[in-house]
């Protein structure tokens, strides 16, 4: 409003422009209160879940917390060579603190998952203790080197010490098959344990073909499905929509027994003539095997969407394009398959999000390459137990599709997905 | 727990119908559905003891076996619920407060793992448990030392494994030498998904002396060199795409039923099922087979963890595990328990199948065998696992 127009005032003298403000708010509040439910539910499965799988996956104060005096005699220790006497006279009455209080065993829990070897001699020393075996009147470091010969390698005193921060993001370098060498410095795994990123790579290829072959197929049904005439149309829905209705294993099981070699398909090329008995093909526990499987299962999620979207464009629009001279093609890739891309982004999205996750059917179809990145989430979390890197691996993919969400929104725009 | 839920469930309904409505006859409704949901959620909690199993043909053998004649003996209901292993759920349930199952059904490896992060509680297992009708005490009655002393015996299974008789033509393959032997007996193989058991069978028919239940295999894999010495001959086993690897416990007797490899390692109830119970042309072999245990464990702080330990105490004596081995081919962790069996042959419960030659722990089947060290796979199973996924990604 501006100052030189006069104030239009209501019948009882307020100022228009509150008094409509006032009755704007209270609307405001209505319906900020009407979407507060769902605010609620977002934030309680959503937010505050993946807040906690970041503290999870960063806090590391337990063992911070278990071995104080450890942790303070190895400020001064250079993690070259095997700590001095103090640093094991720390660990001894930090870790009988433990023993009392019979917490002892989910620090060799947590210390195994930072250096495979320590859960037992951990116990070891434990038992020790408890059998009162340590004199603590000379050296408790002869002492507790005799208990079991890792207690005198030095890397099982390096990992103790890489635990020293309450947060670190050594999980995510883990994930990276990365981690914290003595010296500070970021350092790589041996080479036979690289196996993260092998694993990241192969989820990503997998991912993106079965979003290829899935938008391959699913553009041509759903385009029959959106210019059929209804009656064919329905039936071809109920095709399209049946592999929704049936149990995941069935599907995954019953392309097992078609692909295999003495499978159906098999059976069937070689009797036709197309391949020798003795030569026939593997489809089967290999990545063919996966990404039939996988673009099976997930067509659906790639159909639906551009259904929804392709029924929306009138057919007038093609026999205008035509009739204005263009070629059938032309006509498709000028018209058509422009006002096609909400649709198109809206179901690779979808599926590509869902097959990052996928692993239960490579796990079973895919052999030797049926082990994903969610495999091994699903084995820290059940497992050993690690959920803090289960959590960086999962916010590790979790950042991995925003990221891929990002590219498409600069290349698209995310204004541009429709699902129906 | 169950209370709170109703009374969630109900107070919602109230608010969001009855403000509505607010009729007279809905008020009423409401109210004798929320006393009703009381007494119901009362009854059915009061005496009930859940234990977490694996389902299947499994937990049949389990309910049948001993859950029910459990619960008739005791008075108490005895519910079963699946899960798929590991201690995710009940780690979640105690961090939530809110612990729903009283007893697992377990793996070594997880019941030192529990036991460790004091999720189980701890058993005196001779005043615990009963003793063997003889009098044996429980501890010597077991037929191996519990990994941990959150853990309490019920079956032990094999992982051993079968061929398909018509591959090989009268040729019989009879050691573990032979399933890696791929000249004398040509053909894929299909092999467990991850480290577990395969390295242990690899060193055996590398020619490595087992040792008295193992110790010797696993002392090699934890030499140096030992864990590269056995993937090796995986590899050479595996190489040119020789090998299926399976995940699902179903998927051996298939496979090899199926014509899609001819020796296929797995578990020996699986293929029990397969060979006695549908017919089907497979035979097992339990030359080096390895002997893994399952344990019930006893959730700490469960819903009622007293009727759960007498349960528990009960489920686990020597008839009641014998019961089991009627309806499954695993072997009772008790070794009173076999005599009843060998007493009351056939066993099974066609009435004509006799169940000692099927049992992983009978002589005749444990003449070369390890027992899987939970403990080696406690320390090292994440270093292995690594290393094995990076061979599978190499071969």
């Amino acid at each position: 409003m501006s100052s030189e127009t006069k104030q239009i005032l209501t019948t009882d003298g307020i100022p228009l422009e509150l008094s409509l403000k006032k009755a704007e708010r209270k609307n405001k509040i209505k319906a900020f209160l009407l979407v507060t439910p769902l605010l609620l539910f977002l934030f309680i499965t959503y937010v505050f879940p993946i807040g906690e799988m970041f503290t999870r996956s960063v806090d590391d104060k337990m063992v911070t917390n278990m071995l104080p005096k450890t942790f303070k005699a190895m400020e001064k220790w250079d993690g070259k060579e095997l700590p001095p006497e103090e640093v094991f006279a720390g660990f001894y009455f930090d870790f009988k603190v433990l023993v009392e209080n019979q917490t002892q065993g989910k620090l060799g829990q947590r210390l195994n998952k930072e250096k495979n070897g320590f859960n037992s001699i951990v116990k070891k020393l434990m038992r020790q203790i408890k059998r009162n075996k340590i004199d603590e009147t000379v050296s408790i470091k002869e002492q507790i080197m005799k208990v079991h010969k890792r207690w005198r390698t030095v890397e099982y005193w390096q990992a103790i010490k890489r635990t020293a921060p309450p947060y670190t993001m050594a999980k995510y370098l883990k994930g990276m098959d990365m981690y914290f060498a003595p010296d500070g410095s970021i350092a790589q795994v041996d080479e036979d344990r690289r196996i993260h990123r092998i694993l990241w790579l192969r989820t990503l290829e997998i991912a993106l073909f079965v979003t290829i072959f899935c938008f391959l197929m699913g553009y041509p049904i759903a385009h029959l499905l959106a210019t059929l005439p209804m009656k064919y149309s329905n039936l071809l829905m109920i095709c399209v929509l049946l592999p929704f209705w049936t149990s995941l294993l069935v599907r995954t099981a019953s392309w097992m027994i078609l692909l295999q070699q003495q499978g159906l398909v098999n059976d069937f090329i070689v009797m036709i003539g197309l391949v020798a008995d003795d030569n026939r093909p593997t489809m089967m526990y290999n990545k063919v095997g996966t990404y039939v499987a996988m673009t099976q299962i997930l067509l659906p999620f790639m159909v639906l969407p551009l259904y929804s979207v392709m029924k929306t464009i009138s057919p007038s629009l093609m026999r205008a394009g035509k009739s204005l001279g263009g070629t059938p093609f032309v006509a498709f890739w000028k018209i058509y398959f422009p006002l096609t891309i909400p649709g198109i982004g809206a179901g690779c999205l979808l599926v590509f999000i869902l097959a990052i996750g996928y692993y239960i059917t490579p796990a079973l179809v895919g052999g030797a390459s049926g082990t994903l990145i969610s495999n091994q989430i699903a084995y820290h979390m059940k497992a050993t137990l690690d959920w803090s890197f289960a959590s960086a691996m999962g916010l590790m993919l979790l950042s991995g599709v925003l990221v891929i969400y990002w590219i498409y929104n600069k290349l698209v725009g995310v204004d541009n997905i429709k699902l129906g | 727990m169950t209370l709170n839920s109703h009374f969630g469930v109900i107070c919602l309904y109230k608010l969001i119908y009855i403000k509505r409505l607010n009729g007279g006859i809905m008020r009423k409704l409401s109210k004798l559905i929320l006393a009703l949901s009381f007494v119901v959620s009362v009854t059915s909690s009061a005496f009930a003891v859940t234990v977490a199993s694996w389902g299947g043909a499994y937990t049949d053998s389990q309910k049948q076996g001993y859950g029910d004649p459990t619960a008739a003996a005791l008075g108490i209901d005895i519910n079963w619920v699946d899960y798929s292993g590991g201690l995710s759920e009940i780690k979640a349930q105690k961090e939530a407060g809110a612990i729903t199952w009283d007893i697992i059904d377990v793996f070594a490896f997880d019941t030192i793992n529990g036991c460790d992060e004091g999720l189980f509680v701890k058993f005196d297992f001779d005043k615990d448990f009963p003793a063997a009708p003889d009098g044996t005490p429980a501890s010597e009655d077991f037929f191996a030392p519990m990994p941990s002393e959150c853990a309490v015996g019920n079956i032990l299974y094999s992982w051993n494994y079968a061929f398909d008789t018509r591959a090989f033509g009268g040729k019989e393959p009879k050691t573990i030498k032979d399933f890696f032997d791929t000249k004398k007996f040509p053909g894929k193989r299909a092999i467990y998904k991850s480290a577990l058991t395969n390295l242990e069978i690899a060193l055996a028919a590398d020619g490595v002396n087992m040792g008295k239940g193992g110790e010797l295999i696993y002392k090699r894999l934890e030499e140096e060199g030992g864990v590269e010495r056995a993937m090796d001959k995986i590899k050479e086993l595996c190489a040119n795409d020789n090998c299926v690897f399976w995940s699902a416990g179903a998927q051996p007797p298939e496979l090899l039923v199926a014509g899609e490899v001819v020796m296929a390692t797995g578990w020996n109830g699986r293929f029990f099922n397969a060979e006695v119970g549908e017919g089907a042309p497979i035979k097992q072999v339990w030359h080096g087979q390895g002997l893994d245990y399952e344990y019930f464990a006893l959730v700490a702080g469960g819903p009622d963890e007293a009727n759960a330990k007498k349960a528990l105490a009960m489920m686990t004596n020597t008839e009641m595990l014998a019961g089991s081995a009627k309806y499954i081919a695993y072997a009772p962790y008790r070794l009173s328990s076999l005599d009843i069996i060998k007493a009351n042959e056939p066993w099974y419960k066609d009435g004509k199948t006799e169940m000692m030659p099927q049992m992983p722990t009978s002589p005749q089947n444990t003449k070369k065998y390890f027992l899987v060290d939970p403990f080696f796979w406690a320390d090292n199973g994440t270093e292995i696992g690594e290393k094995w996924e990076a061979m599978k990604a190499g071969l």
